[in-house]
Parts: structure tokens; C-alpha cells; sequence
């Protein structure tokens, strides 16, 4: 595309003239003040979100830690906890529990979305049309970021996340480090240490051409039933975050201390071995972390595999998931040797990932500090689909808020009293969380500042 | 109207937005009774029939939903998330740029600006709403209309460039609802709240149907002058749109999504095994049972259950190296038979088939039989009981197990499993000869595979005999003619449709077994073209296609 030849000047005619409502006001900000709504000098650091799915659960006997309360003990599953101290800013939830109510246990389906939705789904494959509650934080702590989430996945068949604002339309995930690289630092970008900071006017005109589009939307709305509208209202929210997100763009950023912008990965070939998602974990910690710090999203929802995980050895015919249901349990040892070793790799990548946000120094801590990621799966014991005590931690001090360092065990409570907790300390407003049996207003208050 | 479109130009924005008289025809529009959206194949071949074959569309599409077995009923439920909304705006402009690239501007039929260094309301207005007709199936409404030509307007202005603003119009048509979803208009409603479709909305079933591809102006035409509400109309446009060559895209993009064979896009292969798995190897596979397909059943007209026994194929010498026959052709593609003796014969012994349906390193009965009952008999395979008693299983070394057979027969002891496991391991079994890849093999893990299976108390062996049973089998005609009908209205069947698709079957099998012929009768129905209220109370407890073994359930995700 030819760079147009806009003025600062024919811009301002055009929008003051030409522009909606919808466009004016933001950019009339920018223009005035010739800078963007910066965050007041001396604010507290934003809190950052961060969901890590890995797929099977863990092993069971090896993963729980046998001391309740603070100073918990690392099984072997969760030994990576004890590096650098990162068990003294992590919760481990145990004990917890799926309510079905009547509604079928859809394997590898129906824990995951309980814990995101607070419901057991109708339906396989699909969240009953329920948000996940990722967005209610996000609304709370994402907006003027140009992400209000941020999807991704180190597995490359991974094509959406366990994250949908409604309606069963999950949100699609970057599947590849370059790929999310060039969504996160490619065209659109700010870097927020840039010395020569000016609006893109083509950001501008996008804006304007999203405007005519949003205009629409009393009119279509106006012929449509209650299922094509809620369908069309979720068109149009899109839109509208897309408009955000340009309006992010148009900012000038706030300059980052702890923001440096990453180099182009190298892409490697698409496999499903353990050796490439590694990798590909292991670069895309890296980037997200980054994101987080410079401020392109506050909300990441990242999946290592998905819940059927078919991440393989490389020469071992059976993928992950058909391990654990074929693997028998070795007598001597007790536990599934390789459905063991691939849940190491599992949540050994929830370790990496941790630790790419601990190792950016922000203020006077680090980026974990300001953030909360939780870390859980889809099952408890992957073997017997169980959705009992299916693992979840919460790591970092939601600036200040988490009281980590503890083992909270319960016996037989609903996965929602986590999932409400998480929320809170997020800053979302939320006060009660789940259906039926699995409904809560009682957060977790121990692990709580 | 021009000047509508000037004074909105000029920022007046409280004309169109508070003032409904603005809107024009809008207000008189029929009411919304259905939202379908695009399928990637869709939207790539509409713009391709818009603005031209050589407009590139790069980006990602937001994934396919599969209710019911298909992706023509899932983009019923379908909606566009943020990220998804980013991409799609991302192709728009990418291809609104090209469609005005001093290479393609001179083709955009309709008018030439007096000056392409200004604004051009008048030319703008005619490039807006003839594009804009096209891409959203129908005219535009004046204040459609009046918003893009007043966009156009101001971009025009600032960047001193005519096509600068049309770029930009095109690129907010490209991104419009209207467009990225086929939204379907009641034109009147009988006594049961049942609503016929328009003229507009039944060209557009009608092309994508049978060209998967946007209505063209002959069919908008037809729409336009109420020619397609009357029978004598939709006959004659049936005529023309079976008769045409495009009829090969619509049912090649039919049996592409009957066969989930976007299922490639996912697939990946460990290359220990399979060293010859390369994305070519997988976009050939694909390509080659499409072409198997329309080639035998819309080209030569043939029986449709022949594709379960037919040796006959389209062959590259990539796909040769898997099939391990000899390739001598000079072109990329070339006509094949295999020997009677191959083991090859039909559908099911096509790479597609066989290593869609497989781990990534071994062959799975269980994935090849719950795929096979859903695709060709319309038979889903419930999600296996959640916390099975695993422990008979568990006092078995599987790693001892050579074979699948093996493995499978230790697995049906338990009851649970059994009720299942009875009907969707027999015909994995018979396929148990060809490897992940779709390979031949004799041997797994040095033991020799045994392909005898029985269904329904009748025996057979290995995927001759698989395919002479479901040649012979009444439910894959009937499961065609449902599949083809829910592909046509974008709704699964529901017992209200029942009686129509069993007329439809029997008609189907009395003449045949040709699908032009069954497209017809169909698309001659005047029930093709209705929506009974609220469908989703009509269906009422959805049927449970989606669920699969869990070993391959994930095929959205």
C-alpha cells in the first residue's frame, strides 16, 4: 500500500467533519492534548491476567503436595515451584470438584469449561452460549490495551482457545511463534520506547471505514430474532474491540521501562512432537510475557495443548492421550511411566511460562508480581476422565492482592469457589459465580490480601 | 440520493442516524430469519467471481463450526469473535487494495471518475452500490449506500485520489455483516409462523448450494424482477445452474465438507513414521477425493453408491508414492484405475479417508469407524461414559498387544464400552491394512492383520467388502439426501422435514441414485425455500452428532 498523503490537518477536517459520534471523541482527545490519556505518573502497576491450559491433568500421587497450608511441600510435578522461590507466590488447589447436576460428564470437555463458565455444558464442544469469566476481568482491567485478550497456543493444532465472550464462538489462537509475533509486534505496533512517536494516519482511516459498519447495527438489529441478534450483538462487539484496538494504536504509548521488543523467532516445522511444542512454549513465553509488559494486553489465555493433548515422543506411535488410557499403571512405581513423563512436560511448561513473567523486572518487582496466572487442566486422573480433583495453582501477587505460599485443600467443594477467587483478585467486580450446584459467592478468602 | 449521500459526506451525521426516513428502504426490509456465515471456500470464491481469480485473500479464517456433521449447519450458529473480526478486516482490505490497484481499477465496471484526483460522488455512488449489491446479494439500502459513498468521499478528499476512497468503500463492504454472513430475508409468513424466504435469499441458497459461490447477475436479476418466486422462474434458473460446469464447485465443496475434509488443515504426521507426509501430499489427498467424486457423480453422472466400490481415481505422482503404484503422466494430474487386485476400491481406501482418521503415528480403527458411521450413515457415536472402569483393561499389558485387533477385542470385554465399540469397530478393522498414512501394510508389529469383521451378523473381509456393504446399504442414500438438504437449508433435520426427506430418498433411489437429479426435484420444492419458527425449539433436544470417541472429538478445537 502507497503511504497516503494525509495531513495531520485534512484528517482533523475530515473527522471533525465527516466522522460518528463513535470516532470523534478519542481522536478529538488526541488531537487536543497531543498525547494520549496517559496513565498518571505514579499509578500502580496494571494487573495482568493469564489462563495456562495444559491438557490430561496430572499424576495422581505425584503432583499434590502432602503438607496443607503455608510452606507447602513440591511433589515431584510441581518441583519446578521450588526454583527461585516461585512457591511462595503460588496457591495449589486441592480437593475441588465438578457438580454435573444431572448433565453429562463430556470427557477432556465438561471440567475445563465448569471451571471457566461455572457450568457443566449441554453440549460437547460447547460452553452452553456462556462467557468465560477471562472476560469479565478483561472488561475490568484490558481496555485501552490493544488486546482485550490474547490468544495463543504452543500446540499447533490447537485452533481456538476455552475462552469465548458467548454465543460458542471461541476465540481463535495464534498457533505458531511467528505468528504471534508478527499479531503482537507487525504492523500496528507501538513500540512504547520509540522516540519519534506519531499517529499512523491509515490507523485513522481504518477507523472511519469500521465506523460505517458499526453505524448498521440499529438497523439490522432492529429485523432480527433473539438468536441472529445475539449472534450479530457479539459482530458488533467485535467490531467495537476492533475500533479500540486502533484507538490503542493511535495512543501515544506510555514509555516502558521493562518493555523490550523481542526479535522475530525462527518457525519450525509443524509437528506435534514434545522437542517442537517445547519450543514453541518456550518462545511464546517470551512473547507473551513481553506483551504483557509493554502493555499490548492484559489478558492472555494460552493453552499448551489442548484437552485432548496429542502432543507424542517422537517414535512413540501412541499420542499423549492414548497413553493414559492404554498405558497400564506400572505395579512398582504406581503411576503410568510415560502418561507421567508427558505431564511433567506439560506442566513443566506452565513453569517455563511462569518464569518468563518473573524474569522481567517491573518497578520494584517483577511482572509477576502485578500478575495472577492460573495454571489448570481438564482432568483429574486423565485415565478415568475424572474431573475430581483436577489441578489448578495460582501464581503471582496480583499486585499485592494473592497471598500465595499455601496449599488449600477442601474436601469435595465446587471448582467455582476458584474461579470466583480468581476474579477477585483480578479486579473484576464480581460477586457470585457458577449454577446449580456449583453456584458461589464464597471466595477463597485465606489466599486473599 | 446524491445528495443524501453529499450532506452525509459533509458530516451530518444526525441525518442518518436520528432521522428514520433516512434509511429508505431499510425500514421496509423483510425480517431477518436467518444468519448463515460464509464458509472460507464461500468467501474466497465469491471475491474471486467479484473482483477477479487473480485477488489474492490472505489470512486467517475464523475456524469452521461442524454441528450435526456439517459445517453448512454450524455456519448457521457461527458468529465472528474479536480476533476472528481483526482477520476478516485484515482480507478486506487487502483485497479492496487490489480490486484498486492501478492494475484492476480499469475493470471495475460502472463508471470512471471526471477526476481521480477528487472526489466523485456520483461515480462513487455507482461503484458502491453496484459492488455493494454484489457482495451483499441484494441492493443496498440508501443509507448502506449513502454511508460508503460518504466514506469514499472523505478519503478521497484527504488523499486527493478517487480510488483511494473507493478502496476504502469496498473495504467497509467487504467487512459489513451483509456480507460476511448470508442474511436471509422472510418475504411473508404463513398461518404457523412459517416464513418464505425472498427472492434474494433464495438466489442465494441456490448458488451456494449448487456453485458455492455468490448469486450471479443473472440469478440477482431473477431475485430482482420476482422471476425465482414463481416455478416456471426457478425452474428455468435450475436449468442453467445444472447444466453449467460451476456445478462441479458446489458439490465438490459439498463432499468436501460431507468428508470433513478441512480436517487437513489440522493434520499433522510424525515424520519417523511417515517421512513421505508433506502438506503437499495432504492438499493432493484432498483435492483427489473431490475430484474422485465430482467426476463420478456430477461429470459422469454416475450411481452414487459406486463411490464405495469404484476403482477409478485422479492420480499425481506425489500421492503415487503412497499408493505405491507407478505414475507415468506428464501432467500434474492424470486419470487412474486401480488393478482389481490393489485392495483399493472406493472412498474409504483413499489417503484422505484413512489418514484423516488416524493418530498422527498409527492407524485407529476407532477414529476410521465413528467417522465412517457419522460421515456416510448419519450415525454419531455417543462420547464414551465418563470414569469407565478402566481396570480390565488396566490387568492387560497392552504394550503385549501387537495388533489394533488386539488391543480393541481386550477393550469390548467391558459393557460399557461393548455398546459402542460393537458398531464402530468392525469397519475400522477392515481398513486395519492401510497404515496412518493410508499405506498398504500386510504386517503391524511383525504379525500379520487380520481384516475379517462382521456388522449386523453379516461377515466380511478387509475394505472390499466393507465397500460392497455400504454400496448395499439404504441408509447412506438416505444419509446423502439428508445431508445434502441440511447443506441447502443450513439447519439440521428436524421431524418436521422427515416426510419431505423420504420422498426425497425414494425418489433418489428410483431414479438411480444421480444427484442431479435428486438437486432438482429439491431445489424445485417450494419447502427449500421456508423457515418454520424458531427451528430451535422445532429440533427440540439436539441430536448429538458432534460427539465423538473422545480420541478425535476435538476436530474443532
Amino acid at each position: 500500500m502507497k503511504t497516503p498523503r494525509f495531513s495531520r490537518r485534512s484528517l482533523m477536517r475530515g473527522m471533525l467533519g465527516g466522522g460518528t459520534v463513535a470516532m470523534g471523541l478519542p481522536l478529538l482527545d488526541l488531537f487536543l492534548n497531543g498525547h494520549g490519556q496517559a496513565l498518571a505518573n505514579g499509578a500502580p502497576m496494571p494487573t495482568r491476567f493469564a489462563t495456562y491450559f495444559w491438557g490430561l491433568g496430572l499424576t495422581p500421587s505425584r503432583w499434590e503436595p502432602k503438607t496443607v497450608g503455608p510452606n507447602f511441600d513440591a511433589p515431584p510435578q510441581l518441583a519446578f515451584l521450588k526454583d527461585g522461590g516461585l512457591d511462595r507466590k503460588t496457591t495449589v488447589f486441592t480437593g475441588f470438584t465438578v457438580g454435573l447436576d444431572g448433565k453429562p460428564s463430556h470427557p477432556h470437555w465438561t471440567g475445563m469449561a465448569a471451571i471457566m463458565t461455572g457450568q457443566c455444558p449441554a453440549q460437547l464442544n460447547k460452553f452452553d452460549g456462556l462467557p468465560s469469566f477471562d472476560n469479565a476481568i478483561a472488561d475490568n482491567i484490558g481496555r485501552g490495551t490493544r488486546f482485550r485478550t490474547l490468544e495463543a497456543s504452543s500446540f499447533r493444532s490447537a485452533v481456538t482457545a476455552y475462552s469465548s465472550r458467548g454465543q460458542d464462538s471461541f476465540k481463535m489462537c495464534d498457533d505458531s511463534p511467528l505468528a504471534l509475533y508478527t499479531r503482537l509486534y507487525g504492523p500496528g505496533f507501538q513500540d512504547p520506547n520509540a522516540a519519534d512517536w506519531k499517529p499512523d494516519p491509515r490507523v485513522m482511516v481504518k477507523k472511519s471505514v469500521l465506523s460505517a459498519v458499526g453505524d448498521q447495527r440499529t438497523a439490522l438489529l432492529r429485523d432480527v430474532g433473539v438468536a441472529d441478534r445475539a449472534r450479530l450483538d457479539q459482530y458488533f462487539t467485535s467490531v467495537r474491540e476492533l475500533e479500540q484496538k486502533l484507538d490503542a494504536e493511535l495512543r501515544k504509548p506510555e514509555p516502558c521501562e521493562s518493555c523490550v521488543v523481542p526479535k522475530a523467532p525462527e518457525e519450525r516445522p509443524r509437528k506435534g512432537d514434545v522437542p517442537t511444542v517445547v519450543y514453541n512454549n518456550q518462545v511464546m513465553s517470551q512473547l507473551l510475557a513481553m506483551a504483557l509488559a509493554c502493555n499490548q494486553t492484559r489478558v492472555v489465555n494460552y493453552l499448551f495443548t489442548t484437552a485432548t493433548s496429542e502432543i507424542y515422543r517422537p517414535g512413540d506411535a501412541p499420542v499423549y492421550h492414548s497413553h493414559t488410557h492404554e498405558e497400564p499403571v506400572d505395579a512398582k512405581l504406581g503411576y503410568q511411566p510415560i502418561s507421567s513423563e508427558l505431564a511433567d512436560v506439560s506442566v513443566g511448561g506452565f513453569g517455563t511460562f511462569i518464569k518468563a513473567l518473573e524474569a522481567i523486572k517491573e518497578g520494584d518487582g517483577t511482572l509477576l508480581d502485578h500478575a495472577l496466572v492460573m495454571g489448570f487442566s481438564d482432568t483429574g486422573w486423565a485415565k478415568i476422565h475424572s474431573i475430581d480433583n483436577i489441578p489448578m495453582m495460582l501464581v503471582g501477587g496480583a499486585n499485592g492482592r494473592h497471598k500465595g505460599g499455601q496449599h488449600v485443600k477442601v474436601a469435595a467443594e465446587p471448582v467455582t469457589r476458584v474461579s470466583l477467587t480468581v476474579q477477585q483478585l483480578a479486579g473484576a467486580p464480581v460477586g457470585s459465580f457458577g449454577t446449580g450446584s456449583m453456584a458461589t459467592s464464597k471466595p477463597i478468602t485465606e489466599i486473599m490480601a | 440520493m446524491l445528495l443524501v449521500a453529499a450532506v452525509a459526506g459533509l458530516g451530518l451525521v444526525a441525518t442518518a442516524t436520528s432521522a428514520p426516513s433516512a434509511s429508505g428502504p431499510s425500514a421496509a426490509l423483510p425480517q431477518v430469519v436467518g444468519l448463515r456465515r460464509l464458509t472460507a471456500s464461500q468467501y474466497r470464491q465469491s471475491v474471486a467471481d467479484i473482483f477477479g481469480r487473480d485477488i489474492k485473500i490472505t489470512g486467517r479464517f475464523e475456524p469452521e463450526v461442524r454441528r450435526d456433521g456439517l459445517i453448512a449447519i454450524g455456519s448457521g450458529e457461527a458468529a465472528i469473535s474479536t480476533s476472528g473480526m481483526e482477520q476478516y478486516f485484515g482480507m478486506a482490505a487487502s483485497i479492496a487494495e487490489q480490486a484498486t490497484d492501478a492494475g484492476h481499477r480499469a475493470a471495475l465496471a460502472g463508471c470512471k471518475p471526471a477526476d481521480p484526483a477528487a472526489a466523485d460522488d456520483a461515480c462513487a455512488t455507482i461503484l458502491v452500490q453496484r459492488y455493494g449489491r454484489l457482495l451483499f446479494r441484494r441492493p443496498l439500502s440508501a443509507q448502506q449506500a449513502a454511508q460508503r459513498v460518504a466514506l469514499a468521499h472523505r478519503v478521497a478528499e484527504a488523499d486527493h485520489d478517487f480510488y483511494s476512497g473507493v478502496r476504502e468503500a469496498f473495504t467497509s463492504l467487504l467487512t459489513s455483516p451483509d456480507f460476511l454472513f448470508r442474511i436471509e430475508r422472510a418475504a411473508s409468513r404463513g398461518p404457523d409462523g412459517t416464513a418464505e424466504l425472498d427472492g434474494y435469499s433464495r438466489a442465494s441458497r441456490l448458488s451456494y448450494l449448487l456453485w458455492n459461490t455468490t448469486p450471479d447477475e443473472t440469478l440477482l436479476q431473477a431475485a430482482e424482477t420476482g422471476a425465482l418466486m414463481t416455478d416456471a422462474g426457478l425452474r428455468a434458473q435450475l436449468d442453467r445452474m445444472t447444466a453449467s460446469p460451476r456445478l462441479a464447485d458446489g458439490m465438490g465443496a459439498f463432499f468436501d465438507d460431507m468428508l470433513q475434509l478441512e480436517l487437513f488443515s489440522k493434520q499433522t504426521k510424525d515424520p519417523q513414521f511417515y517421512p513421505k507426509y508433506s502438506q503437499l501430499l495432504a492438499a493432493q489427498a484432498r483435492e483427489q477425493t473431490v475430484r474422485t467424486l465430482v467426476d463420478q457423480l456430477v461429470t459422469k453422472n454416475g450411481d452414487y453408491r459406486d463411490i464405495f466400490t469404484s476403482r477409478d481415481t485422479f492420480m499425481t505422482r506425489t500421492l503415487a508414492m503412497v499408493y505405491q503404484v507407478p505414475y507415468v503422466a506428464r501432467t500434474e494430474w492424470a486419470p487412474y484405475t486401480f488393478e482389481a487386485d490393489s485392495g483399493r476400491s472406493g472412498v474409504l481406501t483413499q489417503i484422505s479417508f484413512l489418514s484423516l482418521f488416524s493418530h498422527p503415528g498409527r492407524s485407529s480403527p476407532v477414529k476410521r469407524g465413528v467417522a465412517l458411521n457419522e460421515i456416510f450413515l448419519c450415525q454419531p457415536t455417543p462420547s464414551p461414559p465418563a470414569n469407565v472402569d478402566f481396570s480390565i483393561v488396566n490387568g492387560t499389558s497392552m504394550t503385549q498387544l501387537k495388533t489394533s485387533r488386539a488391543k480393541l477385542e481386550a477393550h469390548a470385554t467391558d459393557e460399557s464400552c461393548a455398546s459402542c465399540h460393537t458398531s464402530v469397530d468392525p469397519p475400522g478393522l477392515a481398513l486395519e491394512r492401510f497404515d496412518s498414512l493410508g499405506a498398504h501394510r500386510d504386517l503391524e508389529n511383525g504379525v500379520p492383520i487380520d481384516v475379517h469383521a462382521e456388522i449386523d451378523g453379516k461377515s466380511f473381509e478387509g475394505a472390499g467388502g466393507l465397500g460392497l456393504l455400504l454400496h448395499d446399504n439404504p441408509r447412506v442414500s438416505s444419509c446423502l439426501v439428508r445431508d445434502l438438504y441440511a447443506s441447502a437449508t443450513g439447519r439440521s433435520i428436524a421431524a418436521a422435514d422427515k416426510p419431505l426427506v423420504n420422498s426425497l430418498t425414494k425418489t433418489f433411489s428410483g431414479g438411480g441414485y444421480r444427484i442431479a437429479a435428486l438437486l432438482r426435484t429439491m431445489a424445485l420444492n417450494p419447502a427449500l425455500y421456508e423457515v418454520r419458527p424458531s427451528p430451535a425449539q422445532a429440533t427440540a433436544a439436539p441430536p448429538v452428532k458432534v460427539a465423538r470417541l473422545a480420541s478425535s472429538k476435538e476436530s474443532n478445537r
